[in-house]
């Protein structure tokens, strides 16, 4: 990477950062986690391309880089299946009282 | 750490090279894995708990977030400065972009450090004196998975100001092959504990600021 | 180089610190051998005492928390002292570089420390049993674990931790060893099944064992600081410490069967002199038990307060899982089929594995199914399943190899006939002990229990007769083997007359694997009417 495109890439980071900050105080409700995230993924994915060279790299380095996160949102999203329907109509087995 | 000589279970230089980066990107596989467990059960007491949850993230303190995470961006702006301008061919340039990361780093440190003697004093800190009559059980466990996350974030840049110290002398001192990997793998871990924060703000700072 | 023509390993250097600081994969490898068999001793003797105590309803030994911390210790030990190092850390260290025609490991120095976490966790923990042990159970189930037992958890569990970290270090440099070090010719497709499956392993081992660090990490500090993250006191959810817990300890067991897997893969086709059936098959079969069996974790937790929805949707993917399982099954009993079979003893035991890990596979799907799985769930019937597949399978599959590459590792043989009697042996004793307790679980037996009922006792006296038998068939291999290097009959460079990479160099092996790095022209288990064809060409 040249000093010009690290300061291009910097200075995206300081905007996403301005602009993810700023809407935290606007009022957007249940949308307000998925826009932080998308702006988290967003810069991440800044820092993962271009400071961490994945964008030149080869495929493998790739999906090295890939795993762990992949494996990530399997857990958050496996786990996530139970307690998003815990409190689902309790069924005959349930209401043992 | 290897001063990239090429050792004998190596063919080339190239093939090693390649060996270090795909080890370097496996370890920080585990280091998603190993933050990823407590992000997972953050957002699942996000959905069991739901407001209650949301409303204790209020109480942390966004300003001092947005500007810690200002600084740890700017860090790794240096840090990438630094890995380019030594395979560029430069000495002295690296070594002051260096200095610059672990500074920055160490600001972050102390910016943390005044933001937990804050919360310290608003009896916040779970298990010393966290007042749970005023804020409730379910901010007590919101807050130790604020200390808890944070606290080991610093400790990762703690020992990533570490190695940025150690290689900026080294380069320093000459001993560091400009076409060899150390200099690189420092910087993914550097990168990456910038990454850990990136996703560690928004959970934290910025829910429950709005309405 | 002037080194002696017939130098090997074991040779090459001497002295204690030549072992102690070695870089050497071969002989950390001895060294893991070492440190896991002392294990295996302390987590078999712990089982002795089980065994012994459940002979009669009432205690025999001690107090009901004795027998608590008894099986805690055995569990403990055996999982991840004995089980989930075992074949990795011992035969995938040794045998992989030889497989794929390597000198050594991608990252010797980080194999070194690997050995020393583990062994400097595995003391951690065996202080804390020493000392007087823990009462919760290998699961350190929430909130007893933190807010009620007594005990050394936090010391216990510090061990498991960094032993922990030896094992994601170990499969980061298998990792990258086989991605990167082998030899010109060796394709993905020529590796042998035994690398695959450590591959698959390797690939849990790194992303599983993270989860497991940071859930005992929470675990420790929910109890030094008294603030229940799982815990009711503040609202917390125990079930989320079982989410966290199981998503490690799950694929686990993986980690434990996928490596004796690939022993038997390696096993079945010398034995049979056949070309293993199916080998595309077997494996990708090997990935898909991976990656499928991260998505299974909650079938431990169908009667913990799970969401009907999570559990039913955990229920059908533990059907899944059991699939590419059965894949394997049926190709190695394809491979033996119109073979010319020898009963030599790593076959005797990989007999013992197919058909013992095909009960214990089964009984899983029972287990599976909901309806059932809340009958018979913490009852002497998962006990049975369990142990079918971790003693029946893996410790089968342990034997195996190690029988089938003694000769390579030490240069000697060891008596056959005293191996093949082991070997029966164990079988018979194995079944004797572990079959009735099928019979115990599903008629109400619960575990973990030191008295029950005397209409039991009967299964009980039988099991422990059966534990008294496999303890001989384990205890034989320790005298013959130990009379093997001190007695044994020299070994040539390829026994069994198989076609892998290892058997190429000589028995045992030169310190740098291969005195010229080996080309490979052919896939792996060709056979020629029964000859081998090598992979390499000799010149």
């Amino acid at each position: 990477m040249s000093g010009r495109a690290v300061l291009r890439c910097w200075a995206a980071l300081m905007g996403l950062l301005a602009l993810t900050t700023g809407l935290a105080f606007v009022p957007l409700g249940a949308a307000q986690l998925g826009v932080s995230l998308v702006i988290a993924v967003t810069k991440a994915l800044l820092v993962l391309l271009l400071f961490m060279e994945l964008k030149g790299s080869s495929g493998l380095v790739r999906v090295f880089a890939a795993a762990g996160f992949f494996w990530l949102l399997i857990m958050v999203g496996l786990t996530s299946a139970d307690y998003m329907h815990r409190s689902d109509h309790r069924t005959a087995i349930d209401q043992i009282r | 750490m290897t001063d990239d000589v090429l050792t004998f279970q190596y063919a080339t230089s190239d093939q090693q090279r390649e060996a270090v980066t795909l080890g370097m990107w496996a370890f920080l596989a585990t280091e998603v894995l190993f933050f990823g467990a407590l992000i997972a059960a953050y957002f699942n007491y996000r959905i069991w708990f739901g407001a209650e949850f949301i409303a204790a993230a209020h109480m942390t303190k966004v300003a001092f977030g947005t500007v810690n995470t200002a600084v740890l961006l700017t860090s790794s702006a240096c840090m990438a400065m630094a890995v380019n301008t030594y395979q560029a061919g430069r000495t002295r340039a690296p070594v002051l972009w260096l200095t610059g990361t672990a500074l920055l780093g160490l600001a972050f440190i102390a910016i943390k450090s005044v933001e937990y003697y804050l919360e310290y004093q608003e009896h916040l800190v779970p298990a010393i004196d966290f007042d749970v009559g005023r804020y409730g059980g379910v901010a007590e466990i919101f807050f130790l998975f604020y200390f808890c996350a944070t606290g080991l974030h610093a400790l990762h840049l703690l020992i990533g100001i570490s190695l940025v110290t150690w290689l900026a002398i080294r380069i320093g001192r000459g001993r560091i092959d400009r076409n060899g990997s150390t200099t690189r793998i420092i910087g993914l871990y550097w990168h990456f504990v910038d990454i850990v924060w990136i996703f560690l703000f928004p959970l934290i700072y910025l829910a429950g600021r709005s309405g | 180089m002037s080194r002696p023509p017939n130098e090997s390993y074991l040779s090459a250097k001497i002295g204690i610190r030549s072992w102690l600081l070695t870089t050497d994969h071969k002989r950390i490898a001895l060294l893991y051998f070492a440190a896991i068999t002392g294990f295996f001793a302390i987590g078999g003797f712990a089982a002795t005492l089980i065994r012994y105590e459940l002979i009669t309803p009432g205690p025999t030994l001690g107090s009901p928390d004795f027998y608590n911390r008894l099986f805690t210790m055995h569990g403990v030990i055996m999982v991840w002292f004995f089980l989930i190092p075992s074949i990795p850390a011992t035969m995938g260290n040794f045998i992989i570089p030889l497989m794929i025609g390597a000198r050594d490991l991608a990252f010797p120095r980080l194999n070194l420390l690997s050995w020393y976490l583990f062994v400097i966790g595995g003391l951690i923990t065996l202080t804390a049993l020493l000392l007087g042990g823990l009462d919760t159970g290998w699961t350190f189930y929430e909130p007893y674990s933190t807010f009620y037992a007594t005990g050394y958890v936090i010391l216990a569990i510090t061990g498991i931790v960094v032993a922990g970290f030896s094992s994601i270090l170990t499969g980061l440099n298998f990792i990258v060893t086989i991605h990167k070090l082998r030899a010109p010719g060796m394709t993905w497709y020529r590796l042998p099944v035994f690398v695959w499956s450590t591959y698959a392993t390797s690939l849990i081992l790194v992303l599983a064992t993270p989860v497991l660090a940071m859930t005992l990490l929470m675990l420790i500090a929910e109890r030094v600081l008294g603030v229940g993250i799982f815990s009711p006191q503040l609202g917390g959810d125990p079930i989320l410490f079982q989410h966290m817990f199981w998503f490690y300890s799950h694929p686990a067991v993986y980690i434990m069967i996928l490596p004796s897997m690939g022993v038997i893969s390696e096993i079945v086709p010398v034995f049979a002199r056949k070309q293993l059936f199916g080998y595309t098959f077997v494996v990708w079969c090997s990935i898909a038990i991976a990656a499928i069996g991260f998505l299974v974790w909650g079938h431990h937790m169908f009667v913990a307060g799970q969401a009907l929805y999570a559990s039913l949707a955990f229920s059908f993917l533990s059907y899944l899982v059991a699939v590419p399982s059965a894949i394997k099954v049926f190709n190695w009993t394809a491979t033996l089929h119109e073979g010319w079979i020898r009963f030599d003893a790593p076959m005797l035991y990989a007999f013992g594995f197919i058909g013992l890990f095909t009960m214990g596979g089964l009984t899983g799907l029972f287990l599976a199914a909901l309806p059932i799985d809340v009958h018979v769930t913490d009852t002497y019937f998962v006990v049975a399943h369990f142990h079918y597949i971790m003693v029946g399978g893996a410790v089968m599959g342990y034997f195996a190899g190690l029988h089938y590459w003694w000769p390579k590792i030490t240069g000697r043989r060891y008596p056959e006939y005293w191996a093949r009697f082991a070997a029966i042996l164990a079988f018979f004793g194995f079944n004797l002990t572990f079959f009735p307790q099928f019979i115990l679980g599903y008629l109400g037996m619960p575990r973990r229990y030191q008295s029950y009922p005397p209409e039991f006792q009967v299964w009980h006296v039988l099991s422990s007769a059966g534990a008294s038998i496999l303890a001989v068939g384990y205890a034989l291999p320790l005298f013959y083997f130990l009379w093997s290097i001190l007695k044994g009959e020299r070994a040539p460079a390829n026994p069994w007359q198989a076609t892998g990479l290892e058997w190429t160099s000589r028995s045992p092996p030169p310190p740098n694997n291969f005195d010229v790095t080996p080309t490979v022209v052919r896939p792996p288990y060709q056979y020629q009417r029964g000859d081998p064809c090598p992979q390499v060409d000799s010149d």
